[in-house]
Formats: C-alpha cells, structure tokens, sequence
C-alpha cells in the first residue's frame, strides 16, 4: 500500500514517513500544496494524509483539485484548527477523516489502514480468502491455522492482492502501490517476490493461490484450497 | 430612566423650564398687584373726590337770617359703608353718616387722602375743603362758608379687586405651567429619541457581533453626531484589537499545537518498536531538538507578551534602564555572525565612532531588537550579499537601519509584516526558521520605548528596516565607554 503525506513541518513529515513505513506502507512525501496535488493527482496512492495549512496551496484546495478529478482516494486531513465549522467544512468537500495536531502517531496509523482497507472494500482488519487468513494489524498470515512466515515485501504484496480478489493485479500496479519514489524498483523484483510468495503459500495437494496470467498480471485465486 | 438615584435629562429640563416659569410668574403677580393696587386706587381715589364733591353741591342755603346752610341729601348717592362728615367754618356739622375719625384739615384746598381705621375695618378718608357761596348774586358778593367735607369709605373692595385680579393671574398660571410640563415632557423626549434609538443599536453589539451603525437620527442631531462617531470609532478599533487578538491566539495555537505535534511524533517513533541504541540516542538528540524548538517558539510568545505589557508598570525602573547603541548593535552581529559566514553574508556596519546613542531601553530588549533586525535581514539575503547597518542621530532621535540585498517587499506584506505570525513569503513557511515572531518583537519593543519601526523597499533593491527611537547623543568620554564595557 502506498501513501501520499502532504505535510510542510520537515521534524513532522520525517517522523510520519518513518512510522508510515514502519508499518510496511510506502511513503512519499510533498512539502508544499502544489507538490502534494501534483503528486495526489497521479491517482496511485490508497490513502492521502493532508496537512491543511500549507504553503502554496492550501490543504483544503488540494483536497477539492483531487475530488474534482474525480479520485476517489481516501484522504485524512491533519489539522491544528479546532473549529467544528471548518471540519465540517472539510469532510463535505470530501475529506475521509481527520485528526488534531498533536495526534497520537499510533492512532495516525491506524486510521490510514482503516481508510485504505475501508476504500477496498473491507471493514474488518482481518481479511480472509479461502483458506488464507491476513491479520493487516499484527501482519500474520495463517493458511489452515498456520502462521506462515512472510518477508515485510511479500506480505505487503498479499496484501495487495487480497484487497483484491479475483481482479488481475499488473506488476506495474504492485509497483505503483508498493514502493514509493524513495525505493529502487524493477518490475523483475516483484517477479522474484511472487515466487517466494507463492512457494510459501504452497500447501501440498492445493493448486497455487496465485495465478500468473502472462503479459497481464497476478490473480489471487477465491475458490483455491477447495479440496 | 433606571434607578431613582440617576439624573433624568428629561426630568431636568421640565422642572428648569417649571421653575423659570414659575418665578416669571410670580415676577408677573407681583407686578400686576402692585399696579392693579395703583389703578384701583387710582379708581377709588375718583369715585371718593366725586361723592366727596357731590355732597359739597349738595350743601344748600338754609334761606333763613343767618345764611346758614345746610345739607340737602337728595340726589347725593353714597357707598352703603359709607362714613362722612360735613362741617362748616364753625365747625357746625351739617351732616354726617357714622362716626367718622377727626382728621387734620389741610390748609390748601387740594384733596387729603387718609387711611384711617373704622371701627376695626380700613377706610379711606378723603378731606376736601370748599367753598359755598350763600346769595351770590347780593351786593356784597354773598356769604362765603368755607365747608370741610370728610368722605371714607371702606377699602375692602380695593383690595377685593386686586386679589381677584392676583387669583386670575395666578390660576391662569397654574394652568399654563399644567400644559407647559405635559407639553415639554413630550417634546423632551421625542428630542432625545435619538438618544434611545443610539443606545438600542449599541445594545445589540456583543463579543459575537461587532456591527455598530450608529443610526441616522444620531447622526443627523448636531449634539449626538460627536458621540455616534466616537462611538463608531471606538468600536471599530476595539473590534480590531479583538480580531488581532483572536488571530493572534488562534495562530499561537496553531504554532503550539504544531511544535508539540512533532515532540510526540518523534518520541512515539521511537517508542514503536525495540532499537538499537544508536537510534534511541540519535531519536533523543532529534527529540531534544524538537522540544527546543517548542521552548524557544514558548519563550518568544512570552517575550512578546512582557513587551505587550502596559509601560506604567515598570515605569519605575524606566529611568535607569540605558544603554549604548553602538554596544549593542556589536553584540548584535558577533552573535549572528556563524548564520552570516554560512550564508557568506558580509555585515557592514556604519557608525561614527565618536557619538555614543544611548536609547533608553532595557539593554537585553535593544540587542532582542538589533538581532531580530539583522537576523531578517540575513535570513532574505541571498548567499554572499552585504547586509548594511547604519545609525543617524537627529535631535534626539536615533534612527536605526538595516538594508538587505533580498527581494525587497511587496505592498500588501509591508502592512501585515509586524503582526505576529506573519509570514510574508507562504513557500518559505516554517523552514526558514523563523515563528514569525522576531518583527513583532522588534516592533513592540519600539513602540514601548516611544518609538516606531517601519520596513520599505529600498530603490536600490532590497529591504530597509527603519528602527526610530528617542536617544541621548554624546560625544562619547572613552573613560565612560570603556567603564560600560567592562559591565
């Protein structure tokens, strides 16, 4: 999963960043309004965190420019402005949530995973396929109870493909999703990872959970383990 | 209108205007009794001299040997209180009616008026002496018989007259005062509707709603327009002050809020998981900075609300507070002077060694305000340009400037530069380093020390900070100097 931080505060953007990508989410991070929208506006973040005040354009502009543009991305806002009217303001233009600085960074994290699993179509932290089992808060994976043991990538990439199942998922999408500008990145990276992925996975007697459709992408398969 | 203990314009003006008029009146009564008393006895006098006479022509021969006379009441008509006597040269009374008082007779022939009680009443006497010819028409002229008439009547009817005329005036008055007071109460107070119509539109100001319009009767009344306008403009300012205010909390808020936020982020970073202690320590020197960072946007706030503070409170230590200009700006630039070299700015600082200006402020205020100038000034300098600080003595006056090489201002930053907070330049935000407090701070402290600061752009490009403040010149005594120094 990858996101965006709009945010001018250097010391508050570093420590974001690090705890975002502590968690295993990819970061990137703009320092100004026009930036952030520039970047916004590339339609491959899950979720957006805003700052309000910023210097070029502001927050609440950035927001507007983004839903304009028809981009449905999740977007919380981070604001030092107390006052009810303004977010209302802002939840009516279309922000998702949003949170009083100083917020607690624990809480931060765990209202983007909400807000990217919500926008993917899951309530719960606990995402199940099949016979797979994916905890998005203690990052385990079980398959028939057993905890299998995932690299942070890989796990990042099931995860991925778990939010979505049954699509094809190209490997220029797993990218645009997994790394961010900071992360050198090349498409047979993921080849390598998904192979890994799919060794892991593999439970004698089943056909693999993930497909690989040539020139097209990966699928997570819903009916797999079906004995 | 409230409370018996208020004074009543309204109330006022009626019982002024009763009380004048009623003193007029009684002016007036006074007046009119005096003259009535005259013309009524003036009447009175008359009607007495006319009976008086007429009983005179009723005095008639008697046609016997003696030619004596007589009074022949026929024809005479007397006041029914009447009291009269009419005697002869001998004294002989031809007739009389009551008992009238014996009166000195005058010598002269002209009319005597006497006031002379009756039994118990007041009269007026008239003695009138005439003459009676008895056969004038006889050779030796007649008999003359000289006869002293002494006519009174009561004076009750002038008196009767003249306080019937005192009650007319007086009721007449009374009446008048009645409508006067209704008339007046009602006048008054539609004169001062535009004193409650200001008052109803000031009502409806609140710390929410700050509109005040004084209405258009205020306005157009000559009395209320000074105090419609005072209050228009009270208002005006007052609202100002509170917007500034309100900003100001808001913004200082906003500042806190931030500088916290990043203290917290970076400890709960730190605390996310087990590291190693290379990233503890080096996550507690990023913290420690962090929370500098707070302390010092804390400690400028605070600085900024002593300088805020009303002067009268300290005004005590004012006179001793002093020092000298040329001092501070010294400390000024050494302490700026490891922001300067990474810049590679050159400070140049241009002042005649030999005056000494004193400004009468607190020395650590005078360097806050000389490094906060200069550090602006370095701070929108580009790398390797010449920040130029110059000081103009001019009676009493010290003029302090320090020119940039930036991009100078624009209008509309100029206006709103010295207000806290204010950033001009919205992409240089918060990493610039600056709380947006340090203008603020110079600005206070001039305007505390009764002087002003100003900023412009300069024709030759660049910003030109311009710090006026009152100064003691001398021509500096190096043993006084040196002895400062060693402070």
């Amino acid at each position: 999963m990858r996101v965006l931080l709009v945010e001018d505060e250097q010391r508050l953007a570093e420590n974001i960043v690090a705890a975002l990508r502590e968690t295993g989410l990819a970061v990137d991070h703009a320092a100004d309004g026009e930036a952030g929208s520039l970047l916004a506006e590339q339609g491959v973040y899950d979720a957006i965190v805003l700052d309000l005040m910023l210097p070029g354009k502001s927050g609440q502009r950035v927001l507007q420019d983004l839903r304009r543009r028809k981009l449905q991305t999740p977007v919380l806002i981070l604001t030092a402005q107390e006052s009810k009217e303004s977010i209302v303001n802002l939840l009516n233009a279309g922000a998702d949530d949003y949170l009083s600085k100083p917020f607690d960074l624990g809480e931060l994290l765990a209202r983007i995973k909400a807000l990217i699993r919500r926008a993917k179509g899951a309530s719960t932290p606990v995402l199940a396929v099949s016979d797979l089992e994916l905890n998005t808060v203690q990052q385990t994976v079980r398959r028939r109870g057993q905890f299998l043991d995932l690299s942070p990538t890989e796990y990042r990439i099931l995860e991925y493909l778990i939010h979505r199942p049954r699509a094809v998922v190209s490997q220029q999408e797993l990218l645009e999703h997994l790394y961010d500008f900071d992360w050198e990145h090349h498409s047979n990276v993921i080849e390598a990872h998904i192979s890994n992925l799919r060794r892991k996975l593999n439970v004698a007697g089943t056909e693999p959970l993930i497909e690989t459709l040539r020139h097209r992408g990966y699928r997570l398969r819903e009916e797999a383990g079906s004995q | 209108m409230k409370g018996s203990a208020s004074i009543s314009i309204t109330r006022r003006l009626v019982i002024t205007v009763l009380i004048l008029e009623l003193l007029s009146a009684v002016a007036l009564i006074a007046a009119i009794t005096v003259h009535e008393w005259s013309v009524q006895l003036e009447i009175f006098d008359a009607s007495l001299v006319a009976t008086a006479e007429s009983l005179l022509g009723a005095v008639q021969d008697t046609e016997d040997e003696g030619d004596n006379v007589m009074l022949d009441m026929r024809g005479v008509r007397v006041a029914k209180d009447a009291v009269f006597r009419v005697e002869d040269e001998r004294g002989k009374i031809l007739g009389s009616a009551g008992e009238p008082p014996s009166l000195e007779t005058a010598a002269s022939a002209a009319p005597l008026f006497r006031n002379t009680a009756v039994s118990g009443r007041d009269y007026r006497f008239l003695v009138l002496n005439g003459t009676r010819i008895v056969d004038p028409g006889k050779a030796n002229g007649g008999v003359r018989h000289s006869i002293t008439i002494v006519y009174g009547t009561p004076l009750r009817h002038v008196w009767h007259e003249v306080r019937e005329a005192v009650r007319f005036f007086a009721i007449a008055t009374a009446f008048l005062l009645g409508i006067t007071a209704v008339v007046m109460a009602w006048l008054v107070r539609k004169g001062l509707s535009p004193v409650h119509e200001l008052a109803r539109e000031a009502e409806r100001i609140s710390p929410g709603d700050w509109q005040f319009h004084a209405p258009v009767s205020a306005k157009e009344t000559a009395e209320l327009r000074p105090l419609a306008a005072a209050l228009e403009a009270a208002l005006a300012r007052l609202r100002r002050s509170f917007e500034q205010q309100k900003r100001f909390t808001s913004d200082a808020a906003h500042e806190l809020k931030t500088d916290v936020a990043i203290v917290k982020s970076s400890l709960q970073l730190l605390s996310m998981r087990k590291r190693t202690l290379d990233e503890y320590s080096q996550g507690l020197a990023l913290s420690l900075e962090d929370i500098t960072r707070l302390e010092s946007t804390v400690e400028k706030m605070l600085t900024l609300a002593r300088l805020e503070q009303p002067v009268e409170s300290c005004n005590s230590s004012t006179a001793s507070k002093s020092c000298s200009l040329r001092d501070v700006i010294a400390d000024a630039v050494h302490q700026s002077e490891p922001f300067a070299q990474l810049k590679s700015i050159e400070v140049a600082v241009e002042i005649n060694a030999n005056t000494d200006v004193r400004l009468p402020i607190d020395s650590r205020d005078a360097l806050l305000l000389c490094s906060n100038i200069l550090l602006n000034a370095l701070q929108h300098s580009p790398d390797g340009a010449t920040v130029r600080i110059a000081v103009t003595t001019d009676e009493g006056i010290a003029r302090l400037t320090v020119r940039d090489q930036g991009e100078g201002i624009s209008d509309d930053d100029r206006d709103h530069v010295f207000e806290p907070f204010y950033r001009g330049d919205p992409s240089r935000s918060r990493k610039s380093g600056g709380t947006g407090l340090g203008l603020s701070i110079c600005k206070a402290i001039c305007e505390r020390a009764g002087g002003s600061i100003e900023i412009a752009s300069h024709v030759g490009g660049g910003a030109l900070v311009t710090a006026t403040l009152p100064a003691k010149t001398a021509l500096s005594d190096p043993t006084l100097s040196a002895s400062l120094k060693a402070e």
